[in-house]
């Protein structure tokens, strides 16, 4: 799925183009992904979101002593991006071709990237995304429609990711 | 037991770590490392781009990490001790990267 959606522009700002459906679909996957943040509706999406940090089960008090310490602020930076999100696609004017022109303020892209990679969290466990399973659903499968949603959600974000990856700096060579 | 001595050296086994080093435990408090698990939804590009953007490992690091991920199942990403290590978790759990912490037995 080939997507051109994110762009940077000369003053340093990050563009994000988007037709009425996208703008749309968005929308609501925003808001049904924070109601799952704030409210998991299984273990399996809570453990995915919010995992263990001790596998060991001898570390059972500092488990519940870091999660007592970092979930509501974990909960609040998830929220925080999707609102992020939910405010910028808050636009009335629909520009030539029916498409809109999102200006990020600077940095937002990387709480659109948070976002982003919620969304696929929340729907990948949801529809059961395995290696061999990437969503690709007939139209008659009943998960078809998240599925499409998955699927759009990935190459949005793959866009994002290779947009900033190639912004990193190459750094040092391989030190080992 | 086999061995060379005479068999009247008294052999006295410390007690405790400090007892050993006289006095003060001054092992280094490194015994804790990050280990991050691969996992059907997270892609190779985004992984390698939270290990740059959180660590700040440089590109080839972070794609060898990340490729380790892939390939191993699994891959230790940091390293330090028990406060450090926490943060680092907790800082992969908000990018979506499912890591524990352990011991480096």
């Amino acid at each position: 799925m080939a997507v051109d959606v994110f762009r940077r522009r000369g003053d340093g700002s990050v563009v994000v183009t988007l037709d009425a459906d996208a703008l749309e679909v968005l929308r609501s996957t925003a808001a049904e992904v924070a109601a799952i943040v704030a409210e998991p509706p299984n273990q399996e999406v809570g453990d995915r979101l919010f995992p263990r940090a001790y596998l060991d089960p001898t570390e059972e008090q500092a488990e519940q002593e870091l999660r007592d310490l970092t979930h509501s602020d974990l909960v609040q930076a998830r929220l925080t991006a999707l609102e992020a999100v939910t405010d910028d696609l808050d636009v009335r004017e629909v520009g030539r071709r029916g498409r809109v022109e999102i200006v990020l303020a600077p940095g937002q892209e990387q709480l659109w990237l948070m976002a982003l990679n919620d969304a696929r969290l929340v729907f990948g466990t949801l529809l059961g995304v395995s290696q061999d399973d990437q969503a690709d659903y007939k139209p008659t499968d009943p998960r078809y429609e998240y599925g499409v949603v998955y699927r759009f959600l990935s190459a949005l974000q793959q866009e994002l990711v290779e947009l900033l990856l190639g912004e990193m700096p190459p750094g040092a060579d391989e030190e080992f | 037991m086999t061995g060379t001595g005479t068999g009247t050296e008294e052999i006295v086994v410390p007690d405790t770590v400090e007892e050993l080093l006289g006095g003060e435990d001054v092992r280094p408090d490194v015994p804790w490392i990050v280990i991050v698990w691969d996992d059907p939804i997270n892609t190779m590009d985004y992984v390698t781009l939270v290990f740059q953007k959180l660590f700040g490992y440089p590109h080839a690091k972070a794609r060898r990490l990340m490729l380790q991920v892939h390939n191993d199942g699994k891959a230790v990403v940091s390293s330090g001790n028990r406060e450090k290590c926490e943060i680092d978790v907790i800082r992969l759990h908000g990018h979506g990267l499912w890591a524990t912490m352990q011991k480096d037995d």
